[in-house]
């Protein structure tokens, strides 16, 4: 247990947002958020709305821009480039360490290549996939998918190598099959280390959707930030960056609510206490 | 009771694997043999690094042996090869380890049933005698507990009951009430007592706390230190039912205490 809990600490933190943590931290995150707003205003004002968009200004075409349809346009491309791409590169990158488990050898072989996949910049190979697959939504997919594979390969594979031998052992003794082990044992120990992938995942995700757009594309936020910046329009990049960000900060909710309802067994101190103290 | 004793031990011995360019790793065990009655409750004490945990490892055949036969209803069970080993036998040997195992995953009825279910024998009977298992042990109420909302001596309790629920002809126990505070175990050995006075199973119980050997089993192995070999050999003619709480001013438990005592080093 303990050494599983401390890794997903590191998980825990990523992003920072959490639910249910005490109030007091609404309180500090509101005061962030103003001092960054400020911060922004203020170089704004120094540097002049023709290089750093206001935040009123932002917040004016963001408006705007949500009300005839046109962010939502863009944003439903990308949202959707990135949850195709994630499930092609998450569910194979998940089940891969639980068909190779008793196959150690075919693991080690593999190794190096998915170390060097993992290592390798995935953003880089985005002029390569739209050589291949064109400038539609399928060559942001095979970027999303390539990058949120390899994350998530590693996840599940340390989930399976902290598998506690004991417990299987105990399941043996009272009659488990290969099968029981693997489903009863195996299985629900990766769990919280496959989450722990999809949570450092996600934000990939849209980022790699976004970067394979901004390369080249006709739609989608990645577009619209590339649109905007070469007609010098800093307040187009601006809302497009903030309607990014805020995709990835509902994706981040949206884990944690499937995560804490998943890993309900687990002591409290993990999920919420964590990110209160 | 049958003329063959349910398990026999003949001459087992154990060594584990030497890595590259080192001696020879002793011996933990040799030359090591004992037989147990159906219906024995059988403890065996023995100072700590003594191998009593690889002993049961053996006999629970999740551990290989490296020379010697274990012996269980007349067969010889398979423990020379780590492919054929069978944990458990085919359930007929329950172990409750030191450790609880808990999955933690599973709510305390959940953990309790999880060998009902892999055997595929759930179902109302069996399910009724879990309850009554939970009852019996006090952790009715926290069925639908996980392992962490309880404390060491219910998660002890939940083990012991999960080994309980699928009725193994034979029970070993390591030392399952080792970690726990004198009144917590104290309580848990009463409450084994009382189970084992219901179903009256073979149980092999280790210790290193000579009191519980005494106050529980019929029979007291003393093994020496490593490699373990038998160092005295004690049946304990305390009438059952025993009162755990006042076993120590019989007067055949100080008698016995002294001589174990001078046994184990």
């Amino acid at each position: 247990m303990a050494t599983f809990e401390g890794r997903e600490d590191r998980g825990a933190g990523f992003l920072g947002a959490r639910l249910g943590p005490a109030l007091k931290s609404y309180g500090d995150q509101l005061i962030v958020l103003l001092v960054l707003f400020a911060i922004w205003q203020a170089l704004s004002m120094w540097l002049g709305t023709y290089w750093i968009g206001s935040p009123w200004g932002v917040a004016k075409r963001f408006t705007q821009d949500v009300l005839d349809g046109e962010l939502l346009r863009h944003a439903s491309l990308t949202l959707t480039e990135a949850i195709v791409g994630f499930v092609i590169g998450a569910l194979p990158a998940a089940a891969l360490p639980f068909l190779l488990r008793r196959q150690p050898i075919i693991t080690a072989i593999l190794d190096p290549f998915m170390v060097g996949g993992y290592g390798a910049p995935k953003l880089a190979l985005a002029p390569l996939f739209i050589l291949w697959f064109g400038i539609g939504i399928e060559s942001k997919v095979a970027l999303v998918a390539i990058t949120v594979f390899f994350i998530v390969y590693f996840s599940a594979l340390a989930g399976i190598r902290a598998l506690d031998a004991k417990l299987v052992q105990m399941a043996q003794v009272v009659g488990a099959n290969e099968r029981d082990v693997a489903r009863h044992i195996v299985f629900p120990g990766a769990v919280p280390y496959i989450f722990t992938g999809f949570r450092i995942a996600m934000p990939y995700s849209i980022g790699g959707a976004v970067i394979a757009e901004l390369i080249s594309s006709n739609r989608g936020l990645g577009y619209l930030i590339q649109l905007s910046a070469m007609n010098f329009d800093t307040i187009g990049v601006f809302v497009a960056l903030v309607a990014t960000a805020l995709i990835v900060f509902i994706g981040n909710l949206t884990v944690n609510v499937v995560e804490r309802w998943l890993l309900r067994w687990r002591p409290p101190s993990d999920v919420m206490l964590q990110a209160a103290t | 009771m049958a003329a063959q004793p349910l398990l026999e031990i003949l001459g087992l011995g154990k060594r584990f694997a030497t890595r590259a360019g080192r001696d020879p790793s002793p011996w933990v065990i040799q030359d090591l043999s004992f037989s147990v009655r159906d219906g024995e409750f059988l403890t065996i004490i023995g100072p700590s690094g003594s191998g009593k945990t690889t002993l049961l490892n053996m006999i629970a055949q999740i551990d290989t042996a490296s020379g010697g036969e274990i012996r269980f209803q007349s067969q010889a069970a398979p423990i020379s090869d780590p492919k054929s080993l069978n944990p458990g036998l085919s359930c007929k040997i329950g172990y409750v380890t030191q450790e609880d195992n808990l999955l933690p995953w599973r709510t305390t009825l959940q953990n309790v049933l999880f060998p009902l279910v892999v055997q595929g024998r759930l179902n109302d009977e069996t399910r009724a005698h879990a309850q009554m298992l939970i009852r019996a042990v006090g952790l009715a109420g926290f069925e639908d507990h996980y392992p962490h909302e309880l404390s060491g001596g219910m998660r002890k309790r939940a083990s012991l009951i999960r080994t309980l629920v699928y009725d193994p002809p034979v029970i070993l126990m390591d030392e399952p009430f080792g970690a726990l505070d004198a009144q917590t175990r104290m309580q848990l050995q009463e409450d084994l007592l009382r189970l084992w006075n219901i179903g009256r199973k073979t149980i092999i119980f280790v210790t290193h706390d000579i009191a519980e050997a005494i106050a529980l089993g019929d029979r007291t192995l003393v093994l020496t230190r490593a490699p373990a070999r038998i160092a005295g050999e004690h049946t304990i003619s305390i009438p059952r039912p025993r009162e755990i709480r006042g076993i120590m001013t019989h007067p055949a438990f100080a008698e016995l205490y002294q001589r174990i005592r001078a046994e184990v080093q």
